[in-house]
């Protein structure tokens, strides 16, 4: 217990300099929560052209599908705000400079991810919470405790799934170096996990459920609240999975970690 | 224009050193390929054509918008920020030659690299797994030259954007900005047929879909006669012209605020 409360007041001293160092650029956190703004509509802007052509997308109705983006929006809010140094991590091992990681005696993984906050996340957390309501309200979600409860856990089991397919692909830096690529594809996979997990059949159904589990991240989770007919085994899976990835990506990290021999420099 | 052509040489080999990037690049592209294709494959349902489009028209076009915004993604933007920012663009000023066509040359060696390394596996792999018929006509003729436009429409908007810099520090945001504008409104991500009516007038009006919709049209309907891509190309090159002039204007105006600390 000390010792997580000697890890919180560490995490905010360091987030504190990060902070004021962020400061000198005010207008640079207004634009940044311009693009942001925009980012995290054009799903819905997707789905809003989309279901003017045609009456549902395999099923769901347009408000069913900002339901399932706004839980996807909240699940993806902890990496974007707590998580987002993972993508400066090819530069530090490429410069060499992770080397300093390792000459304190915290754990390497919180103090690397404390060294960055993003205040823009900070935006698509917001805009998450309110298409949730909003969504909430067209549906008529009747929330109850047990209910509230069950989307706490499902919430957290989506994060962490998202956290984990971004550390295992920002990890990729150790052994390729440039990790971009690898980032910029997991992100990939991640925007696609709002669709309609039931448009895709057979081997790819299999793929995106259990191998790379992006169905975890918003479509099968939010089944619970949506009151659908067919519940499959996957949703009842959602709250657990994302211990299960989390300790995978973890065990990857530190992998790399370990193998990693610095730049000589 | 040999001076030019070194730079784009530059750029087309610096590709080369990330040479293991191209795989999970390509992947991508192919990643985006099949989930487009079951989206769209449930869009249209039991539709035979939905907004005057088949199903292999409407894949074709979303599969080739993308790999032609992988061809496109050159970072001209974020390499003019961080030359402005670190100071270094003053290297580039003193040189004899124009930084804007500098620029362009190097945005065109990354094209050729991306070309060469992303676009023409996935293309293959769109011919070979997805076996989507291609129709031959004249607008197959018109489709090289109207990509010529679309590099440096977008080359240009980089240009612009990068020059920002000149302002305010901020290019992750103005540049995702641009993005989400561009990938939205310029037909890469849904065909323009699909918008609503009143939707698609304003968006004809813009220079975005001369980037992408009118040039992916001639490949998707081949068929049409020679004049309706000949007024394609017009578009596009009206745009070019009024693109090319603000890049100009912006910059004339930007370079004066420039200062840079010793060196």
């Amino acid at each position: 217990m000390k010792r997580l409360r000697h890890y919180f007041r560490l995490y905010f001293l360091i987030e504190a300099q990060y902070i004021k160092s962020k400061m000198q650029y005010r207008d640079d956190f207004f634009i940044s929560s311009i693009g942001m703004f925009f980012s995290s509509l054009t799903t819905i802007a997707v789905f809003w052209v989309l279901l003017a052509s045609i009456p549902d997308l395999a099923g769901w109705s347009f408000n069913q599908l900002v339901f399932i983006y706004a839980f996807y929006m909240l699940a993806i809010s902890p990496f974007q705000i707590l998580f987002d140094h993972f993508w400066q991590l090819r530069f530090h091992v490429i410069e060499g400079t992770f080397i300093k990681y390792y000459f304190r005696p915290l754990n390497m993984l919180f103090y690397y991810l404390s060294e960055m906050f993003d205040i823009k996340g900070v935006v698509q957390l917001v805009l998450g919470i309110a298409m949730f309501i909003y969504a909430s309200i067209k549906l008529q979600v009747s929330w109850n405790l047990p209910l509230l409860l069950l989307l706490a856990a499902t919430l957290f089991s989506a994060s962490l799934v998202t956290i984990s397919i971004m550390m295992i692909a920002a990890s990729s830096a150790f052994w390729i170096f440039n990790s971009w690529p690898v980032l910029d594809l997991a992100r990939r996979l991640r925007e696609f996990s709002p669709y309609p997990m039931t448009i895709f059949d057979g081997f790819f159904k299999i793929l995106f459920t259990y191998i790379i589990p992006i169905g975890f991240v918003a479509f099968y989770p939010s089944q619970f609240f949506l009151g659908s007919q067919s519940i499959s085994t996957a949703v009842y899976l959602s709250p657990l999975i994302g211990i299960g990835t989390f300790a995978l990506a973890y065990w990857i990290w530190l992998k790399g970690v370990n193998s990693y021999t610095g730049t000589g420099s | 224009m040999r001076a030019y052509l070194s730079y784009a040489r530059g750029s087309f080999l610096s590709g080369l050193a990330y040479r293991s990037g191209f795989i999970f690049a390509i992947l991508n592209n192919l990643v985006y390929m099949t989930i487009a294709y079951f989206l769209w494959r449930s869009i249209f349902g039991d539709n035979q054509t939905l907004r005057g489009l088949t199903f292999e028209q409407t894949f074709l076009y979303v599969t080739i918008a993308s790999s032609l915004m992988v061809l496109l993604k050159t970072w001209t933007d974020w390499e003019i920020s961080w030359n402005i920012t670190s100071g270094s663009i003053i290297m580039s000023l003193v040189k004899p030659l124009k930084y804007q066509w500098m620029m362009m040359a190097q945005s065109l060696g990354f094209c050729l690299m991306n070309f060469l390394s992303i676009v023409v596996p996935s293309l293959i792999f769109l011919v070979f797994v997805f076996k989507i018929p291609i129709n031959t006509g004249v607008g197959l003729l018109f489709f090289p030259v109207a990509i010529i436009f679309s590099f440096i429409l977008n080359t240009t908007i980089d240009y612009i954007i990068g020059l920002t810099s000149f302002y305010t520090e901020s290019i992750w945001g103005i540049s995702s900005t641009k993005d989400i504008i561009i990938l939205f409104l310029s037909g890469s991500l849904i065909p323009l047929q699909f918008f609503p009516e009143a939707a698609q007038k304003v968006l004809k009006l813009l220079p975005f879909q001369a980037m992408y919709h009118l040039p992916l049209m001639m490949l998707v309907e081949p068929e049409q006669t020679a004049s309706s891509y000949l007024v394609s190309l017009s578009v596009q090159l009206f745009w070019v012209a009024v693109i090319l002039i603000l890049a100009r204007l912006f910059y004339n105006r930007a370079v004066k605020v420039l200062r840079v600390a010793g060196g």
